[in-house]
């Protein structure tokens, strides 16, 4: 039913998840659903959780620890924890030889000198690397990057970028909520930040302001502006205290030398200087994929990065090409703590 | 559990709760309006009035809150609920706020022993004894159809219940037949139509024919429209596996794919296809009411 490779070699992966969270239960079952896949173990550390899942994954190994996963014969590892594990988790794959090839859910790790750490031992283990920055694999962003890449909006002189949603926006000031997420800089921001990088090139953050309401002192909004070394400048708005956001929303406006261009989930909005305009909806780029669960855009980067491990291609956004949401997250929290 | 000969006409909740598929602006921009009981129930009372004679919903405050208005105009005779459970958007984001699923799971078993439901806790009780998915997915639809039983009257008849598409797709992913059959056998002793909503309908149908799921006891609702939006794995696949399904278990949904479809248009391509058992539509405005459930039910019964 589900297909999509003309690979030769019809080799089966196995393939473990760490972290049975939402986002690991997602790619365990988009996993489960791809071909030359063989969805081998599940690793939660809640006893509850793995109990549960053992009646629901029958065929499928679950342990409570990750150097269990060594001598399983693994052929590739998701880690979906919360961020702050995720650096120790990667780690450990590599040094306890469990594969050599990792999806990390975004961001790579809890800041900049861990990514790069994890980016140099991805290169001496080899193997194939990804980052789940998943707004990559959305209809409206590839054809926003295909077009900036066409050279349709001429030379980018500047853009806005925003994320937001409404998940804490009726926290209390001084609650400890939101604070067990971590920031909203690395949930929600990391995704702009990424878009943006792989728009337009490497940025450096220059102004910063983060605002916290929780107890624990994670921001829940952040304005921060970028620079690149042509002069072309952004402004990014982060915030998940925006009660009119019913479901997370990413976008950028985008002002070129020929026009502008406006992008997010739903829709690509461009007008030129000439007059001429155009919008497209997911509806007018081919928005289907072979499973959908969640969001199209989890099949296309699961996919994605299975392919990739089959025909031993490259793939994007890679440790390295990640590594720099990190740097930019952490060139954002020194600016702003220097204020 | 009564058998609809002609097409179903369902007016859908989607609006109310502030989604719109077509774009997350556009539902921003309808205001505060829509997501008021009284005119969501108003909203269904125009519907039902030009020739809808169902109301598919998410089972939340909101729809609860809509169903009990319904009731007290008086529009509540006759009329077909289809309800969908759970409301995820409600529990992805109580997981969020409350650490995640295990967070969520303690959540909700403090729910259904505060809703003092003795079917629910008891069966709740041997679900955690025996860590027995099936017995929570018991407990859980007892909860659920507690809360729609203390909103509508008698005179209102709960046809079906369908897992949210969600939970059906995970079933499907994780080849869970076990907990599908159950489900299925579990609500038809209930005497309630048991049912699934899925974006994945080819693949669901390839699945449930392999599993022999009989088709003409259970309601499926998933898309169908003329531009294939949230059609997978395309529009010809979904097309050529509803010709596989007689017995009139399919319901359509998203037929105007979020408004980017006119309706007659749209209503020309739900006429090419067999084996509907209905049609779904979500409406924000009493002219789009009128006008659409005016249009479904002149093309479609007549």
């Amino acid at each position: 039913m589900v297909s999509f490779l003309n690979s030769s070699d019809e080799k089966t992966l196995r393939v473990a998840v760490i972290g049975l969270g939402k986002m690991g239960l997602l790619h365990a079952c988009i996993l489960n659903v791809l071909p030359y896949v063989e969805l081998a173990a599940l690793c939660d550390k809640s006893a509850l959780i793995r109990t549960v899942f053992k009646r629901l994954f029958k065929r499928v190994q679950l342990t409570d620890d990750v150097e269990k996963l060594a001598n399983l014969d693994l052929d590739a590892v998701y880690i979906t924890t919360p961020i702050p594990s995720h650096f120790f988790l990667a780690k450990t794959v590599y040094l306890k030889e469990i594969t050599s090839n990792l999806f990390v859910e975004k961001t790579l790790a809890s800041n900049y000198d861990e990514a790069k750490e994890l980016c140099k031992l991805a290169q001496s283990f080899g193997g194939i690397n990804m980052v789940g920055y998943m707004k990559r694999f959305a209809v409206t962003f590839k054809k926003a990057k295909g077009l900036i890449n066409k050279d349709v909006l001429g030379n980018v002189v500047s853009f806005d970028a925003y994320s937001y949603s409404s998940d804490f926006s009726e926290v209390k000031e001084g609650s400890k909520i939101s604070g067990s997420r971590g920031g909203v800089l690395g949930d929600l921001g990391s995704h702009v930040v990424d878009l943006a990088l792989w728009f337009f090139g490497d940025l450096q953050a220059e102004s910063a302001e983060l605002e916290s309401l929780s107890a624990g002192g994670s921001e829940d909004s952040a304005r921060f502006s970028v620079r690149n070394s042509d002069g072309l400048e952004g402004h990014f708005d982060i915030s998940w205290c925006k009660k009119e956001y019913r479901m997370p929303e990413f976008g950028l406006i985008i002002r070129g030398t020929k026009g502008i261009m406006n992008v997010n989930d739903d829709t690509v909005k461009l007008e030129l200087n000439g007059g001429e305009s155009r919008k497209w909806y997911r509806h007018d780029l081919n928005d289907s994929v072979g499973f959908l669960l969640g969001a199209p855009e989890y099949f296309r980067e699961d996919e994605y990065f299975i392919k990739s491990m089959l025909n031993g291609n490259e793939a994007e956004p890679d440790f390295s090409t990640a590594s720099k949401v990190d740097c930019i997250l952490d060139q954002v929290k020194n600016r702003a703590d220097k204020k | 559990m009564s058998e609809e000969k002609s097409m179903m006409l369902l007016i859908g909740d989607n609006p109310f709760h502030g989604i719109s598929h077509l774009s997350q602006e556009r539902s921003r921009t309808r205001g505060n309006a829509i997501g008021k009981a009284e005119y969501g129930a108003e909203l269904v009372k125009i519907a039902l009035d030009n020739g809808a004679n169902g109301f598919m919903f998410s089972v939340s405050e909101t729809t609860l809150s809509i169903l009990k208005k319904v009731r007290k105009k008086g529009a509540d005779k006759n009329l077909k609920l289809y309800a969908i459970v759970p409301y995820s958007y409600e529990y992805v984001r109580l997981a969020t706020q409350m650490g995640g699923i295990s967070g969520l799971a303690k959540k909700m078993v403090k729910q259904i022993a505060f809703s003092m439901n003795v079917r629910a806790m008891a069966t709740g009780i041997k679900g955690v004894l025996r860590m027995d998915p099936v017995a929570f997915l018991k407990t859980y639809m007892f909860y659920e159809i507690s809360r729609i039983k203390s909103s509508v009257g008698k005179k209102a008849s709960l046809d079906s219940i369908l897992l949210h598409e969600i939970i059906t797709e995970m079933a499907l992913a994780l080849d869970l037949d076990w907990l599908c059959k159950a489900y299925i056998e579990f609500m038809l002793n209930l005497g309630i139509k048991p049912g699934f909503e899925t974006r994945n309908f080819a693949y669901l149908v390839s699945k449930f024919r392999d599993w022999n799921i009989d088709f003409g006891k259970i309601v499926i609702a998933t898309p169908f429209n003329k531009a294939g939006f949230q059609m997978n794995p395309s529009r010809i696949e979904c097309e050529e596996a509803l010709a596989q399904v007689t017995g009139q278990s399919v319901i359509a949904m998203s037929i105007l794919a979020a408004g980017y479809i006119k309706p007659l248009e749209a209503v020309e391509y739900i006429q090419t296809l067999p084996n509907l058992k209905g049609v779904v539509v979500g409406v924000s405005k009493e002219h789009h009411a009128r006008e659409t459930f005016r249009l479904l039910e002149e093309r479609l019964r007549k």
